[in-house]
């Protein structure tokens, strides 16, 4: 389908960048896993699995990727849903954050 | 502690009177991981983040709460731990595993914590002393409980 020329007027927006709403910081989170030396890795695949409904396959190629690059990117949602799962993955002492996602 | 009987809701375990011992001693350390541990981002600027932050440590904070609610009441409720000749049969629910493994985990990292968060997969030895001690040994501890737990799930026999 052809783009249809109609000359585009976008209101003149200052960015605030110390703003706290949730629009402002969307577009996208990506709830990361970091690696530590003390969670057992099966521990980690489990945890994985019950907080995304992971099969254990990819569950322990994730936990796999913690382990060996010292992280990984496990999702990327909304700020509220990467919070969600943040909250969740900190209920079982992972090490986890949300970051924006600067892709 | 081994598991002797998968059922589709409940697991039962066979434990001995020391393992029992331990494990609760274990349950009665929750919660070690200091509250200001939980951070929600790394690179979330000042000010960017705060309410979410407050928002997590409420979140923790009421977890906390139900979980030591939930250990209480496991230690207090009657025939629990049904005596056996060589220990107790120790019957759990699949959910209760679950916080069971949070609070095992909890004890475990805060004894890390404890110990300064030695980074022991780049070689940062823990010195064995009187201080550390009890840290390393609920590590262990915690640990050794929490591979029963997954090995139950899981169905794995321990090897």
């Amino acid at each position: 389908m052809a783009a249809t020329a109609i000359p585009e007027v976008r209101p003149d927006i200052d960015r605030d960048e110390e703003t706290d709403s949730s629009t402002a910081l969307e577009p996208g989170y990506l709830v990361i896993c970091w690696n530590d030396p003390v969670n057992l890795m099966d521990y980690v695949t489990h945890v994985f699995q019950v907080v995304f409904g992971w099969q254990r396959q990819k569950a322990e190629t994730h936990m796999l990727q913690v382990h060996n690059q010292g992280k990984s990117v496990l999702t990327r949602e909304s700020l509220e849903k990467a919070e969600f799962y943040v909250h969740q993955l900190q209920r079982y002492t992972l090490h986890a954050t949300m970051e924006r996602d600067q892709g | 502690m081994k598991l002797i009987q998968s059922r589709r809701d409940q697991l039962i375990f066979e434990i001995g009177r020391r393992e029992k011992g331990l494990l609760l001693e274990i349950l009665q350390l929750y919660p070690l991981v200091p509250q200001e541990h939980h951070r929600l981002s790394k690179t979330a600027r000042a000010g960017q983040l705060n309410e979410h932050q407050r928002l997590l440590e409420e979140s923790l904070a009421a977890q906390r709460k139900e979980n030591r609610k939930q250990i209480r009441a496991l230690l207090d409720e009657a025939g629990r731990f049904q005596a056996i000749p060589t220990g107790f049969r120790l019957k759990i629910t699949r959910p209760e595993i679950e916080w069971l493994l949070q609070v095992l985990n909890d004890v475990r990292i805060g004894g890390w914590i404890a110990l300064g968060s030695p980074d022991t997969e780049a070689g940062e030895k823990i010195p064995v002393n009187e201080r550390t001690t009890p840290f390393i040994r609920s590590m262990e501890i915690a640990g050794a409980f929490e591979t029963v737990f997954l090995d139950a799930l899981t169905g794995r026999t321990p090897g």
